[in-house]
């Protein structure tokens, strides 16, 4: 768990020892569709591109403050020149702050390659599936022409094969929570997803597969009172100090839909036909399996997903984090509020800033909340 | 004389008169939407892009939701909508387009739809505009705009039959990249046109009639010589005195981008016509003319005639602006009235955002450097960030490139409480004064 804890604590410095290590070239990713499997195969490392614990200094000079603090904080690391261990920086997802951030970057960064695939957000369209192969083998390509080698297919199999690997045995983490057998509280099974987008995947699969065999044969997790499921948070990780604040408040957390959590494993890619293809199921079947606010999927309520999973993981509510100024979370919100008002689940909003929050009053509002649980319960 | 300390002079903006008749069209435009369900019209629901002669051809009305949203703010009537959207959980940072709009939706519902049981106030704007029959989404840049669409069908309960256009973002990174060329605008060109052709089906399945397009082609070709007109027009303005602002583009968008075709040419026609006239006349769009600027951002609907006045008293012509010159059918030539759709998709691909800022930012210079500007004042509204992305390199690139001061403000498109007057007062003042100290150092 420390090696999972230094990893996600410090992701640049992770790939910088990795590349010290290897001799071999590094590759960021934006958030949330980037498929490392293409990156792996090319012989790289890929790493999903982590919001800072500092605050934001030079990136105010770029943009605004009224920006979601993932984007701040990519822009401020950009400025800062702590990305100086990426080779390349690879983003494909269209939110209109992300565009802004990629922007700033490419022009803070001009001797750094900045690749842009966009992947189409409109996820029930006949075209969608054809439109996905085609922005993922444009991402083949440009791999490709970045190290100078191309990709094999039988190399891309054996990536999508380790990556499945390692997304199952962390679901199987997850199943554990679920059912209590795992005493993995939130901020360690946020180590384990965060540092799964940072580490070398096969090294991250060896140290999982170890963990795993110590939770099975650990002393099943101590019951708190309340059971719920975290929802929320996409582009960057919640921070650890509030995730502990809330279980401090009495809670368990027996599931999630965090991208720095199930969001991230919720999907295998197919191990068998063309590659390409498969990605792009992948990318389609994870907005069925998880859906995502960013996307739009008229035949699939993320609402409805929430309330499922919360009857499956026997929570009793749910608290939903989210991150400041971001869009599609603001957007998709009221649904969420309404169909949880309607089935009679009680949930709650909390906000959460890259700069520090005010903890104690948030705790306050999450004590209330869980007293409110109870007293559902009970009535 | 230090302009800071300057009394204000009761000076006004010298609004063209031909932009009333735009108010006109404004009105009846919208009076036509009010009445379309019960004139058995089909309604849809759309934003950004301009698919309007798509749906126009076709007899469909045509609902644009930022146009709504504009029209309700620049009347003083958003409030309602914003409060109805925040009553269902709608966050304050949220697109305040998108939010005003979505506070109809809501309302309508409410009043009319499933939801019905209290009665609607007969002057409450908020509640009036028709329920759609469909929705397309056709958002270039921003995610905001697919969403917003998403999240408008699912307010009426997923009934609605939605049309997604995806439009690509012009990236540029190849060699051969640039303004209207390169591989990645053919390409990104095709597939928006092939998305269009599809639309169409979709139009024909909802009207259970086979599509017009000669209709279409008439529309067009009126569309391309009134964006021409338009274009004639503000080319005009490089002359000193400027015969016309920035404002008055503003008041001009909703004709050139919604408004019903009949009636769009003769309203260029008319505008062109005067601009003219003041160029012979020597008359300026302010009665000093001193400094000449250009507006980078999207408008402050709650306050275009507060700002025109406003920088009238200034002596400050704002001559040129990303909104209003880099938009709306922005190129005519690429619209080929007898085979439109490829065009069609060209147009809606440069929306004034839509491409990467290296692009968008020598787009921008080159305005600058026509317009003679003196100065930028730009427009940081806080729920648009389409808009708000590339400023901080914006404003970079007119002080290294240009040589010129930059002033920022802060507001929004129609949530008027971002609105901070003093902040503008002083910022502009101040640039004002590096424009007149600049000029004293260079004489």
């Amino acid at each position: 768990m420390q090696r999972f804890a230094a990893a996600a604590h410090d992701p640049l410095g992770y790939a910088k020892a990795w590349k010290e290590r290897t001799g071999r070239k590094v590759i960021g990713s934006f958030p949330m569709n980037f498929p490392g499997e293409l990156a792996h195969a090319a012989d790289t490392l890929p790493m999903i591109l982590q919001e800072s614990e500092d605050p934001i200094t030079l990136g105010h000079g770029l943009l605004f403050p009224f920006y979601c603090g993932y984007t701040r904080s990519m822009v401020d690391q950009a400025v800062r020149g702590d990305f100086g261990v990426l080779d390349a920086i690879m983003f494909g997802d269209h939110c209109v702050q992300l565009l802004g951030a990629a922007d700033a970057i490419r022009m803070q960064l001009p001797d750094t390659r900045v690749i842009f695939f966009q992947l189409i957000s409109s996820m029930c369209d006949p075209w969608t599936q054809g439109r996905s192969e085609e922005s993922f083998s444009k991402l083949k390509a440009e791999l490709e022409d970045f190290t100078g080698a191309p990709v094999a297919d039988a190399a891309l199999h054996a990536s999508i094969r380790l990556f499945n690997r390692n997304r199952g045995l962390i679901r199987r983490l997850y199943q554990m929570r679920k059912t209590g057998a795992a005493p993995l509280g939130s901020v360690e099974m946020q180590h384990v997803v965060k540092s799964s987008m940072v580490m070398d995947k096969a090294e991250h699969t060896q140290l999982l597969e170890a963990l795993i065999e110590q939770v099975e044969n650990a002393p099943a997790a101590a019951a708190r009172t309340v059971r719920l499921h975290l929802s929320g948070h996409f582009c960057q990780a919640p921070k650890p100090e509030v995730l502990t604040m809330i279980e401090e408040c009495g809670v368990t957390v027996v599931g999630d839909d965090l991208y720095h959590g199930f969001r991230y494993i919720s999907t295998d890619v197919p191990e068998e036909g063309d590659p390409i293809q498969g990605l792009a199921r992948w990318y389609l079947d994870r907005n069925t399996g998880v859906p995502c606010p960013t996307r739009v999927q008229n035949n699939v309520d993320w609402d409805a997903y929430l309330l499922n999973a919360i009857r499956e993981e026997r929570a009793q509510g749910m608290i939903v984090l989210m991150a400041k100024f971001c869009e599609p979370h603001m957007y998709y919100y009221p649904e969420v509020k309404e169909a949880f008002e309607k089935a009679g689940v009680p949930h709650l909003l909390i906000e959460t800033e890259h700069e520090s929050m005010a903890l104690e009053s948030l705790k306050t509002r999450v004590e209330t909340f869980v007293e409110v649980v109870k007293h559902r319960q009970a009535a | 004389m230090n302009i800071a300390f300057r009394p204000f002079e009761e000076k006004k903006a010298n609004k063209l008169d031909s932009t009333r008749i735009a108010g006109k069209l404004v009105n009846d435009y919208w009076e036509m939407v009010w009445r379309a369900k019960d004139e058995g019209k089909l309604v849809c629901w759309y934003e950004g892009s301009a698919i309007n002669p798509f749906l126009e051809a076709a007899d469909i009305c045509w609902v644009h939701g930022e146009a709504y949203s504009a029209m309700l703010a620049a009347r003083h009537q958003e409030g309602t909508a914003q409060r109805v959207a925040e009553e269902r959980g709608y966050l304050r940072e949220l697109c305040s387009y998108a939010r005003t709009h979505l506070g109809c939706a809501v309302s309508n519902q409410r009043l009319r739809g499933d939801n019905a049981g209290a009665a609607p106030d007969e002057d409450d704007l908020t509640w009036k505009l028709p329920a759609p029959d469909m929705i397309i989404s056709a958002y270039a840049y921003c995610s905001t705009g697919q969403q917003w669409d998403e999240m408008t069908s699912r307010v009426f309960g997923k009934k609605v039959p939605i049309f997604n256009v995806s439009i690509p973002w012009i990236w540029g990174a190849k060699p051969d990249a640039g303004y209207l060329r390169g591989e990645e605008w053919e390409e990104t060109s095709d597939y928006v046109a092939r998305q269009l052709r599809d639309m169409v089906k979709f139009i024909e399945e909802r009207t259970g009639k086979p599509y017009p397009w000669d209709r279409l082609y008439a529309l067009m070709a009126d569309i391309r010589r009134a964006s021409e007109l338009r274009l004639e027009a503000m080319e005009l303005c490089t002359a000193q005195p400027a015969p016309a602002s920035f404002f008055d583009w503003v008041v001009s968008i909703a004709p050139i981008n919604n408004l019903p075709v009949p009636g769009v040419k003769q309203y260029f026609e008319t505008v062109l016509e005067e601009v003219k006239q003041r160029v012979r006349d020597g008359e300026g769009t302010v009665p000093d003319e001193k400094y000449r600027l250009f507006f980078d951002g999207i408008m402050n609907w709650n306050k275009v005639g507060w700002l025109a006045n406003k920088f009238a008293r200034w002596d400050a012509a704002v001559v040129a602006g990303r909104y209003t010159h880099m938009a709306f059918w922005q190129e005519p030539g690429l619209i080929d009235p007898n085979d439109p759709v490829r065009g069609m998709a060209q147009n809606y691909l440069i929306c004034p955002n839509n491409h990467a800022a290296p692009i968008l930012i020598e787009l921008i210079m080159g305005l600058c450097r026509k317009f003679k500007v003196d100065g930028m004042v730009i427009h940081a509204s806080r729920t648009c960030r389409a808009f708000t992305n590339p400023q901080f390199m914006i404003a970079e690139a007119a002080h290294k490139r240009l040589g010129i001061p930059t002033s920022m403000f802060e507001g929004d498109v129609t949530d008027e409480s971002f609105y901070k007057d003093e902040l503008l007062n002083s910022r502009v003042e101040a640039m004002l004064e590096a424009i007149e100290a600049r000029r004293m150092v260079a004489a």
